[in-house]
């Protein structure tokens, strides 16, 4: 892969109105440079229309690439140093990726794409960072969207599993000089310090709504198991699911409760015949089998049980009252008071003997149990 | 000849005294007014003319000026056509000067001299004590209320007839000088024992009734906001006199957009469509500059549903009179000023798809979500120390037998605890200084260990300190009067302030 090639690549992928799709097309069985020059020169067949020739021509590869060089983002073609194996095989790989960090994290090591909503509830965000810490603390790549949610739980996870585990891999539908969102922005950069960011968008691509869906497909194809922590009917987390349905790769969801609107997609999943993840052991298990039998280590056996909350003693009774009547999905305060039959003010001080006790998250009129 | 009659216009909810100055004289046969008059009284020539003549008295065939002083206020509305009349008729010689001493009029005139009520004939009235006031029959009742003397009359030939002693004038009943107080009666706006379920919405509503503290209501359609907005006027109390009258002008005053005038002790309740402009709201517009909505809901409470509907400059305008409880429109020349003290209470939906407020539910995007919440902006939502999600009741709740508190229970234990605000200075607890809540709402332990861990924790500021504390008072108040705010008061008021969260969602992090 000569520097040539990076630099039509490159301005290829910069061209303006270049999608994956057409820059796949304009790819296919030509070289960058070769693509380059006949796209240019109006001379491409899968350009018929002609529609880059003239930005084309407006346009210095060096230059493109320098740009991508300042920002610190690296091009990945397929069959060079970088480029996942993991998506050389794919119908779908992109045919130019960029990235941040070092993408070959992934190469060699299992995956497991750990993927939900973004308007998750504080069980979902706690699935999602213990699966995060436990995989990679088992030696799995945690892949993800770094979007609101379950994503960036899922990343944070990973990322709070100690120096030794694997970091974490992110893929996102913006161009990697957009953070986005931009609440994530300080994840984002965790994600790129210690894994990789990778994006098939050029630089300075805003979050278009196409952008994620085609996003999702990466994540599917990278991952050997997709598991869905929380997600409503339909929605982003079901075009990973769709994505992995198509590549053969096993989707796994985490059960919730019939009555959380988060969790409805995930049971529904597991109508469909998904297998159910209680724990860490339920994800390595199905990743074991969707790599032909080899497993991987356990470090952490210990870290994932839950150890009975030696916080509940010396409860009064109207605090316990209130502790039984919230779930871990967010319960509020009028299903609280319904339940418990208390007076306003009674619930008012259990509560704030409970969130004091850090039994307890407090939002805006609910709560949940930590 | 000349004659000099007085009456008066409206300004806002005020009446300005004005002196109709009639001069006839030889000269080409004429009828001018000058004196600023709007179009409704320059068109009040052809209907005195007209009502003159019809009445079977003569108009005189010589040049009739009419000056409205003082000259340099804008004058509106037909109230002028009595006394334009009855000038013409004393300078033309027919009535005499001295039949009409001591008299002041105000009402429209018929084509056939038949004699029409105005609206704000209460305020006007009130602006011309110290003369008998003629007005016409209709407004007869209206207008005892007021402290002028006032008489009645159908119609312009009447008027002659009894300005000239031929009849007696009549004597108008006069109602009952204040409005009794107490528990008030029940009204058709249905009970509060009517809700299901909705045990947070209310204690808000009993806690909002008490201390006077803004509410909104945040839930999913069909809640039932709505409904719990509808039950809060008939947990008030009666108006006090000075109150009642002043919510008894404005309505006379507003009797042109429709809404019926007459005393009244019970709070008003207005509940504006919210595709109401800014004028519409806040007050203003004609010579005359109308009260608003704000304005008639002075004294009871104002309900805006869909309050992330209504068009954000109406919702700022809000924000002044929140504060001061009297609005003052100007406009250039003249500016009036209208008494805005209400209750608001806002209902609307968490999100656009209307199903958020708990994370994990709503399906909105977060841009979506973010536009929604700017709307509103920040100073006024904190206008609100009540805000409270009011969820969808469950199916069971629905088909028991009501079983919450109704109303009257309810407004007994309001007008209790109002009463020990009232012997603490303040009508409600919304309005005490800050500077005054250590003496009015002093802390005990538990309490003050609540809001420093509040304020530590960033989730209060020291604005929001205050109200909460002003929350806790009224809590109390309602608590058997507890002298000292102790935590469950405070923990009470801190449940029932829900926060700016409940608008937007959160995402859980």
């Amino acid at each position: 892969m000569t520097g040539e090639d990076l630099a039509c690549a490159a301005a290829l992928l910069d061209l303006p109105g270049m999608t994956p799709v057409r820059l796949a097309r304009v790819l296919d069985g030509f070289g960058p440079v070769l693509a380059w020059h006949a796209v240019r020169a109006g001379t491409h067949p899968g350009d018929r229309s002609r529609r880059f020739a003239a930005s084309a021509r407006r346009v210095v590869p060096a230059d493109v690439l320098a740009r991508y060089r300042d920002a610190g983002v690296a091009l990945l073609l397929p069959d060079a140093v970088g480029y996942p194996a993991a998506l050389a095989g794919d119908p779908g790989a992109p045919a130019v990726l960029t990235a941040v960090g070092d993408p070959t994290v992934v190469d060699g090591r299992p995956a497991v794409a750990v993927v939900g909503t973004r308007s998750a509830t504080p069980y979902g965000v706690s699935v999602a960072a213990e699966l995060g810490r436990g995989l990679a603390a088992s030696g799995v790549v945690v892949v993800s969207g770094l979007a609101l949610g379950i994503d960036a739980a899922a990343h944070a996870g990973a990322l709070d599993a100690g120096p030794a585990a694997v970091p974490p891999v992110a893929v996102v539908g913006t161009g990697l000089d957009v953070v986005y969102p931009w609440g994530n922005r300080s994840l984002w950069q965790r994600v790129a310090a210690t894994g990789a960011v990778l994006s098939e968008a050029p630089l300075g691509t805003p979050a278009l709504p196409r952008v994620f869906p085609a996003r999702n497909r990466i994540i599917a194809a990278l991952a050997d198991v997709v598991v869905v922590v929380e997600c409503h009917g339909k929605g982003g987390s079901f075009h990973t699911v769709e994505a992995a349905a198509r590549r053969s790769v096993p989707v796994c969801a985490v059960p919730g409760s019939v009555r959380s609107p988060a969790s409805r997609g995930t049971n529904g999943l597991l109508v469909d015949g998904c297998a159910p993840v209680r724990d860490l052991d339920d994800v390595l298990t199905a990743l074991a089998l969707a790599r032909g039998g080899r497993g991987v280590g356990r470090t952490d056996r210990a870290d994932t049980r839950r150890p009975p909350d030696p916080r509940l003693g010396g409860l009064d009774r109207a605090e316990r009252a209130v502790w039984e009547s919230v779930d871990d999905t967010p319960t509020t305060v009028e299903t609280v008071l319904l339940r418990t039959d208390l007076a306003v003010a009674t619930v008012g001080v259990a509560v704030e003997a409970l969130v004091a006790r850090g039994l307890l998250v407090e939002g805006a009129g609910w709560w949940s149990r930590t | 000849m000349i004659a000099s009659i007085p009456s008066a216009v409206l300004r806002g909810v005020d009446a300005r005294s004005v002196s109709v100055e009639v001069h006839v004289a030889n000269g080409l046969p004429g009828f001018t007014v000058v004196g600023l008059p709007d179009a409704a009284v320059r068109e009040s020539r052809d209907r005195v003319r007209a009502a003159v003549t019809s009445s079977g008295l003569p108009w005189p065939r010589r040049r009739v000026t009419v000056n409205l002083a003082p000259s340099g206020m804008r004058k509106g509305g037909a109230g002028l056509d009595l006394p334009i009349a009855v000038g013409v008729l004393v300078a033309s010689g027919v009535l005499d000067a001295a039949a009409v001493a001591g008299l002041a009029f105000v009402g429209e005139l018929g084509l056939d001299g038949s004699l029409r009520g105005v609206p704000g004939v209460l305020v006007l009235a009130d602006a011309l004590v110290g003369s008998r006031v003629v007005v016409a029959d209709v407004d007869g009742a209206e207008a005892a209320a007021a402290d002028a003397d006032i008489v009645t009359a159908a119609s312009l030939s009447e008027v002659v007839a009894r300005c000239t002693g031929r009849r007696p004038w009549p004597d108008v009943a006069r109602p009952p000088a204040g409005p009794p107080g107490g528990i008030p009666a029940p009204s058709d706006r249905g009970d509060l024992a009517d809700v299901r379920g909705q045990l947070l919405a209310r204690r808000a509503l009993e806690v909002a009734a008490t201390g006077g503290h803004h509410l909104l209501l945040v839930g999913p359609p069909g809640a039932g906001k709505t409904l719990l907005a509808t039950r809060l006027p008939d947990l008030l109390p009666d108006l006090d006199p000075a109150t009642a009258r002043e919510v008894a002008r404005i309505r006379s005053v507003a009797a042109e957009v429709g809404v019926t005038g007459g005393r009244s002790a019970r709070p008003p309740f207005r509940a504006p469509h919210h595709g109401l402009s800014s004028v519409a709201m806040i007050g203003g517009g004609r010579a005359a500059l109308h009260p608003g909505e704000i304005g008639l809901a002075h004294g009871g409470v104002l309900f805006l549903d869909e309050f992330g509907e209504f068009p954000t400059t109406v919702l700022d305008a809000l924000r002044q009179p929140l504060e001061d409880g009297v609005v003052r429109i100007s406009r250039s020349g003249r500016s009036a000023c209208c008494p805005a003290r209400f209750l608001l209470v806002a209902a609307m939906n968490p999100c656009p798809c209307g199903e958020g407020g708990v994370p994990g539910a709503c399906r909105c995007t977060p841009a979506a979500r973010a536009r929604y919440g700017r709307r509103l902006s920040g100073p006024l939502l904190d206008r609100f120390d009540l805000a409270v999600r009011v969820d969808r009741p469950a199916a069971a709740d629905l088909l028991a037998p009501p079983s919450g508190e109704s109303t009257a229970t309810v407004a007994a234990r309001v007008s209790v605890a109002r009463g020990r605000a009232r012997r603490r200075g303040v009508p409600v607890n919304a309005e005490l200084a800050a500077v005054d809540l250590d003496r009015a709402a002093p802390l005990d332990g538990a309490a003050a260990d609540t809001l420093a861990r509040h304020l530590r924790t960033g989730r209060l500021s020291a604005r929001g300190l205050h109200r909460v504390r002003r929350m806790a008072r009224t809590i109390a108040d309602l608590d058997a009067g507890a002298e000292v705010v102790t935590g469950g008061h405070v923990a009470e008021a801190l449940l029932l302030r829900g926060g700016r969260g409940l608008l937007l969602g959160e995402e859980v992090r």
